[in-house]
């Protein structure tokens, strides 16, 4: 399918990576790009950004761990009458897990932000997709997801179960090569969210893993690491057999 | 609540301790009571971008464009923007920075507050003969805007991050042709030599500076080489690439020694044959040799390094310089990395700003505890006998009283320092104030 301008959605679009990614994509093409978020002034900004580097921008404010938002709709009446390109969704938050475990309406909510929120605009992506026979989905999961391990089991086991759904869409359209349904897993990024954090080698910047997130979509990846080398690491710690695992401080 | 952060700088000799507030977007008041700093990536090499037991606000990720004018290249952005940032952005557009210093990774921000300069001073003088605006958001929640003439504005470029947190500024970029300048390359013996390359030079290059060798006596003395350049109109607009290799870990001490610093210094003064040599060079090498080599600081070991940069008038002649040249080769302390540069009349638009007219020289030396001292000592007073002044963004030692000296416009700066903004170069200078308040 034809069609002049690359059109793309992108939800939780002023998480750092997120921007990043639309950067890198913006050195490559001009795009049109409609930045869903829960903050409109914030919105504003990266708007204004993405706008000098050669987008088109469109921003919709809403908090999008809504459940009962009609992302359809919103979608259908923001198309211009285009297909969409690229489904993009970024937002998450990494919880203090011990603080969180102790409150299980905080439990709820953490889930709610970074799986259940997910999976409802996924769903609803997945469904458009489906009629346009066209366009990608890719989602930031996390290497979080791999493992359960000690320190952070709360946001990985959303990630997991994001990781899970994904992979069940990519079974669904298995077959249909013009749908891509796109896993994205940054490790240790350097970001705001991870600002309070001791900041060891394993560490890399957001703008490096943008551009190979813009990479992964640019080439409908299945699943990929961001950087690669993660792959090989989360590979090891998935395999370690649980009486040396139990041994590790992870 | 802010976790406490150990916060390097550039010379690695010591972190400050500090509360590190990190906000992603341009905050409308300062958490508590202070005291503040700005910390953009860490560059500066001493502790002017330090503080202990207070709050660094590190500005990194307040780093997006605000506007941009294609047509006539006044760029508008956050203040955590990288250098190296803006040129991604602004080279395939056909648009350098105005003037740059030796590295494209710092902020913008960390570039104003010690108002940097580069290779075209001659030409195009400091930094922030290029900023006509900001924004200054102070610890009392007021945000000021500065413009070119304003005090603030003069206060606050090089006024080392004291004077409020810079949130946005405009920059004026320069349009390019192509990312490539025509460069040549020519060897020199002794600071007449070059005096007379900086002199013919000046006018038909815009881009000027020389690497000398700090380590050779006897007749080697002062041989170096001397590098001048122009944009040149063939070429394609290309970026620079990240950096691909790095330092992973603090190098043994002994790796620079008088041999390993010898041998590098031979080889790269031979580095052509004859006397001058031709390149075409992407700006990268030509701007940036050493961002290519991510964390190179770590080659000098655990123990740190410093980097003495000073300034000698013009009044003063050529004799200061040679016997400081002298001295360092005596010493056999100094390491590779020595550059000279003339600098041009254009004043610098801050009242602490380092550039003036004379010979700029700035070279590495790692920290070797009480020898490292007393070279510094004898340096300093040939700086002083000469009129000169040092570098406070290179700075992790110099005296009190120097410091008063050597900028006489100290007093009319105090006035437009933030009260809950300080440093330890700050603290450093100010060693009689007590070290709750601020010092005045």
């Amino acid at each position: 399918m034809s069609h002049p301008t690359y059109q793309a959605a992108v939800f939780g679009a002023t998480s750092t990576i997120c921007v990043e990614s639309l950067r890198a994509m913006l050195l490559h093409r001009p795009a049109r790009i409609l930045l869903i978020g829960r903050n409109p002034e914030k919105l504003a900004v990266v708007a204004d950004d993405l706008r000098c580097r050669g987008a088109q921008c469109l921003t919709h404010a809403v908090p999008l761990d809504d459940c009962t938002t009609d992302w359809n709709q919103l979608l259908e009446v923001s198309s211009n009458g285009q297909p969409w390109d690229l489904f993009l969704i970024a937002h998450g938050s990494l919880p203090d897990q011990e603080l969180t475990l102790t409150d299980g309406a905080a439990i709820a909510q953490s889930l709610t932000t970074n799986f259940t929120s997910a999976a409802v605009i996924a769903a609803a992506c997945a469904a458009i997709l489906d009629r346009q026979n066209h366009g990608a989905l890719a989602v930031f999961s996390s290497v979080a997801g791999d493992r359960g391990r000690a320190s952070n089991f709360l946001y990985g086991a959303a990630k997991a179960g994001i990781d899970t759904f994904l992979a069940g869409l990519r079974h669904r359209f298995a077959g249909r090569p013009a749908i891509k349904i796109i896993t994205l897993k940054p490790g240790m990024t350097d970001t705001p969210m991870t600002a309070h954090l001791p900041h060891g080698p394993l560490f890399s910047s957001a703008q490096r893993v943008g551009s190979l997130a813009w990479l992964a979509i640019s080439k409908g990846s299945s699943v990929a690491y961001l950087p690669a080398w993660w792959h090989i690491l989360m590979t090891i710690i998935r395999l370690l057999p649980n009486k040396l695992f139990h041994r590790t401080r992870l | 609540m802010i976790p406490l952060k150990d916060m390097p700088s550039w010379g690695n000799l010591r972190p400050a301790r500090a509360r590190v507030f990190s906000p992603s977007w341009k905050p409308s008041s300062l958490p508590g009571p202070g005291p503040f700093l700005p910390y953009g990536l860490g560059k500066s090499y001493g502790d002017s971008c330090l503080l202990d037991a207070g709050t660094m606000i590190e500005t990194r990720f307040l780093d997006r464009i605000r506007s941009f004018n294609p047509s006539s290249g006044l760029l508008r952005a956050q203040a955590g923007i990288s250098l190296d940032a803006i040129l991604r952005f602004s080279v395939p557009r056909g648009w350098f920075l105005p003037t740059t210093p030796g590295t494209a990774l710092v902020t913008l921000g960390g570039a104003m507050a010690n108002d940097v300069h580069g290779k075209n001073h001659h030409r195009a003088g400091c930094l922030g003969n290029h900023i006509p605006a900001f924004e200054l958001l102070r610890s009392d929640g007021s945000l000021l805007t500065c413009r070119a003439g304003d005090p603030m504005h003069a206060a606050t470029l090089g006024g080392l991050g004291l004077t409020g947190l810079i949130t946005e500024a405009d920059i004026q970029l320069v349009p390019i042709q192509s990312a490539f300048l025509d460069v040549e390359l020519i060897r020199f013996n002794g600071l007449d030599e070059f005096l007379a390359l900086s002199a013919e030079s000046s006018t038909p290059w815009e881009h000027t500076v020389a690497w000398i060798d700090c380590v050779a006596g006897g007749t080697s003395l002062g041989r170096g080489i001397f590098i001048r350049g122009n944009w040149s109109d063939q070429g394609k607009l290309i970026v620079h690439r990240p950096a691909r290799l790095s330092i992973p870990l603090n190098l043994p001490s002994a790796t620079l020694n008088r041999l390993s610093v010898t041998a590098f210094n031979t080889l790269y003064y031979r580095r052509f044959l004859g006397k001058s040599k031709t390149l075409h060079q992407h700006y990268a090498p030509f701007f940036y040799p050493l961002d290519s080599l991510h964390q190179w600081n770590r080659i000098y070991g655990k123990r740190g390094f410093y980097q003495y940069q000073c300034l000698i008038p013009p009044a003063a002649g050529t004799q200061p310089m040679e016997l400081i040249l002298k001295k360092i080769a005596a010493s056999g302390q100094a390491s590779f990395l020595a550059v000279l540069k003339t600098f041009g009349n254009l004043p610098s638009p801050g009242m602490l700003s380092f550039p003036a007219p004379g010979i700029t020289l700035a070279l590495d030396f790692p920290e070797r505890g009480q020898r490292t001292r007393e070279l510094f000592a004898n340096l300093d007073s040939i700086v002083r006998d000469a009129g000169g002044h040092l570098y406070p963004a290179k700075d992790a030692r110099m005296n009190p009283e120097d410091f008063q000296t050597f900028y006489p416009m100290l007093d009319t700066f105090r006035p437009y320092l933030d009260p809950a903004f300080s440093s330890n170069f700050w603290q450093r200078m100010h060693p009689h104030a007590a070290a709750s308040s601020r010092p005045t």
